[in-house]
């Protein structure tokens, strides 16, 4: 049963695109693109969903021998195992809502049937990437929604901001997938194979033949791959392309760029799993703790409201990759699912705000140009820094009376993604995540995980905090812009309906029908070696995080949650490690408190305006200007990297002018001057002398001769008998 | 050998040929050297007689003296003017020529004294009957017929040729 | 009269005849030269009919093909010479030396 459902989840998108495809070969347009693309993904959703129970028993692989190059073959298969089936259920379930949800959004749109087309191919790569059970497959997969992503960002390509941000996008995330394939054929290297799973895998081989001697080439290869995760999941410091990603048609920046591909680095990191190291454990626990930080307090100071979803975006990314970087696997692609769902939300519930606001523009308001150009003339130069009229909270306010159901739904996100306690699944999986590092700081004793614990719980309270500040400007408050406030109004229902789904999907109680501890089970990491206990199985707490919990409502939550997480721990780690049921319960109360203060914070800033903003940005002046200028990647960026890489370009021009320019001309010259000249010499002289000489030769015997051509008949005649005298005396003498 | 009156004839008409002959090869004026040279075949025609070849005697009077003879003499008259008809000649090419036509001269003057073959053929004086006769049925009804045939083509080819050659350029 | 006597006559008129046709700076002169050397050897034909063969005249008949031949022989070199007196307005062969080399 699982291969031909596979198969059948591949084959839809791609048979929806390559309608397309062919169509577009044959110049024509194939009208209904949309419902083809969008049956196709509910299609390959309906077949997750009967995948999610064929994988209960065991992990099943189905490989064929793709290419045989030598001694080495290059396999192509599935793998399927319940993060797969998670995965796939993530992907095509989100993906079947944007669907529904574009076909209101873009409707219009001069290039609609390509928006569904690329949609479908985006889905298939992601789809092609999540089964492969092979590096290379997921490398293929990788790329592949590289290029979707590329091809959506730039969707809009007449916007010289959007035809910017897909290539920057296309060579940030570019860099990482170098550092990607050279850990790959690090790998390839050692293992000669590129298969993951079964007995001539990498894991099994990684496993059995490595010594402890070859730990640091082993965390080097960690890290390199993990690089690929950083450029995708746009971890720091290759983060600055996603907000600009937003240049994007919305849909896709909820599907993209907010719940699946980015979340794909996050998945690439879980698959390799078995092979991190502590070391490379503690850099990517490291990159994600940072970027978790970082980008949180840059989505602070933001206005647009897209970008700071994205910052948010990066923020909650860099948790997933902070909790398996800590080793709470489970947590993490958790917290991953969760997000998929809440963060498509609010990106389509943002989507609605402005495609209510645009509607507007669309019916002949067109300042759309005053805006950009008549606002914050202080305003970074940085690409993609103008923020357009129909995105600009401060456009906004007052929103929750015209646009009910997407106040609603964008609200039960908010509070999801805040981390409110108990009824929204956001809770559950980013209390995991604390917990999960706060577990192994206590276990380990390690400062470094405590350090991380603390820099996960203040991005915590900050996420609640700027969440509600976008709540607060967008949906209470009086209108800012009365004129736009006036036009605005509800979404159609193809656009509200996927709003009302993902709400659903956003508590707790729909995640925990198939995440749970028995069904979601973390790989053995026999690299990983805790300093002070051996072999620790440090998932086992928050493998049972307790989602059997919310099935008893809320009120028995966190004593469930004790009881699943001491069940799980006894059954997987006998002699029992006790760190981490006070670790849970320190995280649950912390991340409340957080969670509650942010929300306060944030109320009166931005609700009861209490506290100014503004006098706060104003006191601390160099911190704001820090996260307005977002931490100045974009100009360290610019001003280094690029200024450095034009440097060099210039320094290889230069070179190249001059020393390989030099040496191709010496040669020419030598080769003209000398060479050239000798052989033209020796051509001139010798061989046209020869047959200059020759013929001079010949003309001066022939002039000479010729003389006995005398054309006088007499002549010949006395010639011929003086022979004949001549010869009669010679033969008569003898 | 007695020195007879035909003895006599015969140098006489000996001396004759070879006389008129210098004339023909010495002479400046062309028109007397064509009449030198008349002279010279009518000796010749008399020497045939005396090799009792009376038809070739009167064939060469008639076709020598009475044609060629006279074709020669239009020649010189349609081609020499006045001053023409002075011969020139030079003194070195006179010298190298005379030299040749010595040393072949005396070389065949060894050949007919010292051939084996040739010594001492006398005329007998059998007087034979007219050739006429003979030489008509030898070439007309004889192993002759054929070479006559392929002369008397090969004269009308001549003719016709010389015709063609001779007349003037017809510019079409 | 012995065959020598022809013989020497002929003899004497072929060196002529040769002499005048190395010597001679007129066409016309050398073509009387020819016709002395074809004089010669019908003589010479004549003679050795005579000497060698005396019942036999087949000798004479040769000598008439030679007079015969003698003939188409002048009227062909008659109209050559008047075609090239045409074409270079003299008859001198030294002057008509276009083959010169």
């Amino acid at each position: 049963m699982v291969v031909p459902l596979i198969s059948l989840i591949l084959l839809c998108p791609l048979a929806a695109f390559a309608v397309f495809g062919l169509l577009g070969l044959a110049n024509r347009r194939f009208p209904r693109q949309d419902y083809l693309s969008t049956a196709a993904m509910l299609i390959a959703l309906a077949c997750s969903f009967l995948l999610l129970r064929e994988v209960v028993p065991e992990p099943e692989a189905h490989t064929v021998n793709w290419v045989s190059l030598g001694s080495v073959t290059f396999s192509m298969g599935f793998y399927l195992d319940s993060v797969t089936a998670i995965m796939l259920i993530v992907v095509t379930l989100v993906s079947s809502l944007v669907h529904i949800f574009s076909m209101g959004y873009m409707h219009g749109d001069p290039r609609y049937p390509r928006f569904f087309a690329y949609l479908s191919l985006f889905s298939f790569s992601m789809l092609f990437l999540v089964v492969s059970d092979n590096l290379l497959g997921i490398y293929i997969g990788w790329e592949l929604v590289g290029l979707c992503s590329y091809l959506l960002i730039g969707f809009w390509f007449e916007k010289d901001s959007a035809a910017n941000a897909c290539k920057k996008a296309f060579l940030t995330t570019r860099v990482g997938d170098v550092g990607m394939f050279i850990g790959m054929m690090m790998l390839f290297t050692k293992f000669q194979t590129l298969s993951l799973y079964g007995e001539g895998g990498i894991f099994a081989l990684a496993a059995s033949q490595l010594t402890t001697g070859d730990m640091v080439w082993l965390s080097i290869a960690g890290v390199l791959i993990f690089c690929g995760a950083i450029g995708k999941s746009a971890q720091m410091p290759l983060h600055t392309w996603l907000p600009d990603a937003m240049e994007g048609p919305t849909p896709v920046s909820a599907l993209i760029h907010a719940a699946t591909m980015v979340a794909a680095g996050v998945y690439l990191t879980a698959r390799m799993f078995p092979i991190l190291t502590e070391t490379s454990s503690l850099v990517i626990a490291y990159v994600g703790g940072i970027t978790a930080l970082v980008a949180a307090t840059i989505a602070i100071v933001r206005f647009d409201i897209k970008r700071v979803l994205a910052y948010s975006t990066i923020s909650q990314l860099g948790y997933m990759m902070l909790a398996i970087g800590a080793g709470s696997y489970v947590a993490g692609l958790f917290h991953l699912t969760t997000h998929a769902f809440f963060k498509a939300l609010l990106f389509l519930g943002s989507g609605s705000v402005i495609h209510a606001f645009h509607a507007m523009h669309a019916h002949g308001h067109d300042d759309e140009h005053a805006h950009e150009h008549g606002e914050d003339p202080d305003t970074e130069h940085v690409l993609g820094s103008e923020i357009p009229a129909d995105q600009d909270m401060r456009n906004m306010g007052g929103l929750r009376h015209k646009m009910p159901i997407t106040f609603i739904t964008m609200l039960i996100a908010t509070l999801s993604i805040s981390g409110v306690p108990f009824i929204f699944s956001g809770f559950w999986s980013k209390d995991a995540v604390l917990a999960g590092v706060l577990g192994r700081a206590m276990e380990w004793n390690s400062v470094h995980h405590y350090i991380l614990f603390i820099m996960a719980l203040s991005a915590a309270g900050i996420t609640a905090f700027y969440m509600f500040r976008l709540i607060f400007m967008t949906f209470f408050g009086e209108p800012r812009n009365q004129e736009m406030h006036d036009m605005a109004h509800e979404s159609p229902l193809s656009m509200t309906v996927p709003l009302l789904i993902l709400a659903a999907l956003s508590l707790p109680i729909v995640n925990t029908l198939w995440f749970n501890a028995d069904y979601v089970k973390p790989p053995q990491q026999p690299h990983l070696h805790a300093p002070t206990h051996a072999q620790v199985a440090p998932d086992t707490k928050t493998g049972g995080t307790g989602f059997a919990l919310s099935l008893f409502g809320v009120s028995e939550a966190v004593a469930a949650e004790e009881d699943a997480g001491h069940g799980t721990q006894d059954a997987h780690a006998d002699d029992g490690h006790h760190g981490h049921g006070p670790a849970h319960t320190i995280a649950m109360i912390l991340s409340i408190c957080v969670a509650g203060l942010g929300i306060l914070l944030s109320w009166l800033f931005y609700h009861r305006r209490t506290l100014s903003a503004e006098s706060v940005a104003t006191t601390f002046r160099p911190v704001y200007n820090l996260f307005w200028h977002k931490y100045y990647f974009d100009e360290f960026y610019d001003g280094v990297l690029v200024a450095l890489t034009v440097w060099k370009a210039r320094l290889f021009a230069q070179f190249d002018g001059t020393v390989v320019d030099g040496i191709v001309n010496g040669v020419g010259v030598v080769t003209r001057d000398i060479l050239a000249a000798f052989t033209g010499a020796f051509d001139n002289r010798v061989v046209d002398g020869i047959v200059n000489r020759v013929a001079q030769v010949t003309w001066a015997v022939g002039g000479r001769i010729r003389r006995i051509q005398t054309g006088a008949i007499q002549t010949y005649l006395f010639v011929v008998l003086a022979g004949i005298v001549l010869l009669i005396l010679i033969f008569r003498a003898f | 050998m007695e020195f007879t009156l035909k003895t006599f004839i015969f140098y006489g008409f000996a001396l004759m040929t070879v006389a008129s002959a210098l004339l023909v090869v010495t002479v400046r004026n062309i028109v007397h050297a064509a009449f030198s040279l008349m002279v010279t075949l009518f000796g010749v025609a008399g020497l045939y007689v005396f090799l009792q070849a009376d038809f070739l005697a009167a064939t060469q009077v008639i076709v020598y003296v009475g044609g060629i003879l006279v074709l020669i003499l239009f020649g010189v008259m349609m081609t020499s003017g006045r001053l023409e008809m002075r011969i020139h000649i030079e003194r070195g090419q006179l010298l190298l020529g005379g030299a040749v036509a010595l040393a072949l001269f005396m070389l065949l003057l060894t050949v007919i004294a010292n051939t084996p073959l040739w010594k001492n053929r006398i005329d007998d004086g059998i007087a034979l009957p007219p050739t006429t006769e003979k030489i008509g049925k030898l070439i007309l009804n004889g192993p002759f017929l054929l070479p006559f045939e392929v002369v008397s083509v090969l004269l009308l080819v001549a003719l016709i040729g010389a015709a063609l050659i001779s007349r003037k350029e017809v510019r079409d | 009269m012995t065959l020598q006597h022809y013989l020497v006559i002929s003899a004497i008129l072929f060196t002529l005849g040769i002499f005048a046709v190395l010597t001679r700076r007129n066409a016309i002169s050398i073509l009387m030269g020819i016709e002395l050397i074809l004089n010669s050897c019908n003589l010479n034909f004549a003679a050795f009919s005579r000497f060698m063969t005396p019942a036999d005249i087949s000798g004479q008949i040769i000598a008439i093909f030679g007079i015969v031949l003698a003939a188409a022989e002048a009227a062909v070199f008659l109209a050559i010479i008047l075609a090239i007196y045409r074409e270079f307005g003299s008859i001198r062969p030294n002057e008509v030396d276009t083959l010169k080399g």
